[in-house]
């Protein structure tokens, strides 16, 4: 009786420390960063970026990706590529908005695909047009191989979709004539 | 022994009961006042029907709705929308989560989203699911 206690206790105890160890951590921006590969053409004045529609993390739920976070990704991506001369926090001669329509995550599973749907809208602020806008989808899976832990993996899946997001967002602005 | 016992057997219950939620956002300037006509696409993997809820939900709501298998309608509409659901299980099968995208009829755009999560304590049915979804996105 007193050895099945333990194990009883001892299964409880295992069970509550596997539920309650991954503690959900969010989407960072530098993992979010996209790298050129190629070099883009570049408009030559600035941009500022504004991003809306995302989530913060609650350590009990799942991984998300935050307006802070990705507007900062958008950002570094930008500077990186060189497709604008530069991005400024306000004020600048476009604006570059985000709106974080979809992040369709998965409860379960092994391999974890996040998918992701942002829609893009670039405003020259000087005539108060609109350049460009265009909804941009993109997804990445994150299997076993890149970490054991579910709540990582889920963080990995959406990093790998915002990042493919913004390397689609800049290739498309790239092709802009301004 | 009993200390630890109670400690180990509280965490999952804990974990286990999350509390519902609902949420909505709008993109920047969109107005869905704008909207009277919506078709639903069918999620490819939905055997359940969740479209013809959705576009059940809007007619009920006083709009002009439609749903079927094609990616776009046969006739132009104000707003297409789409939607994600999870579904659990435990006892019987439940919907856990849905997410519902509201598209400008013809670029595609997303013009708003909303989701609930109802976990197996405070579940609803399909249909209050959708009810509820719609409720926050059009509040």
């Amino acid at each position: 009786m007193r050895t099945a206690n333990r194990c009883l206790a001892l299964a409880s105890l295992i069970a509550g420390v596997t539920l309650t160890a991954g503690c959900a951590t969010p989407a960072t921006s530098v993992a979010m960063t996209a790298t050129s590969a190629t070099a883009v053409h570049q408009i030559g004045s600035d941009v500022s970026v504004a991003v809306s529609g995302g989530k913060e993390t609650s350590s009990t739920g799942a991984s998300q990706i935050s307006d802070q976070a990705f507007a900062q990704a958008l950002r570094d991506s930008i500077e990186k590529s060189g497709l604008f001369a530069k991005v400024s926090p306000s004020g600048a001669r476009y604006k570059l908005t985000g709106f974080i329509g979809k992040v369709d995550q998965p409860l379960l599973g092994f391999s974890l695909t996040v998918k992701m749907e942002v829609s893009y809208t670039l405003v020259d602020t000087q005539s108060g047009t609109t350049l460009w806008t265009k909804d941009i989808a993109s997804q990445y899976t994150a299997k076993t191989g890149e970490a054991f832990a579910a709540v990582k993996r889920l963080r990995l899946a959406n990093e790998g979709a915002a990042r493919e997001n913004i390397q689609q967002a800049i290739a498309a602005m790239a092709t802009l004539t301004l | 022994m009993k200390r630890v016992l109670r400690i180990g057997m509280l965490l999952p219950i804990v974990m286990l009961s999350a509390c519902a939620t609902n949420n909505a956002t709008r993109a920047p300037d969109a107005n869905l006042s704008k909207l009277k006509t919506f078709y639903v696409v069918r999620l490819p993997e939905d055997g359940r029907g969740i479209e013809k809820l959705i576009a059940a939900r809007l007619t009920a709501l006083g709009y002009q709705s439609a749903s079927g298998d094609a990616t776009k309608p046969a006739a132009p509409v104000d707003g297409i929308v789409t939607y994600q659901d999870r579904w659990m299980w435990d006892l019987t099968m439940y919907m856990i989560k849905l997410d519902i995208q509201i598209r400008d009829g013809t670029s595609g755009a997303i013009l708003a989203k909303g989701e609930v999560m109802r976990p197996s304590l405070q579940r609803k049915s399909p249909e209050g699911m959708v009810e509820e979804t719609l409720g926050v996105i059009f509040k």
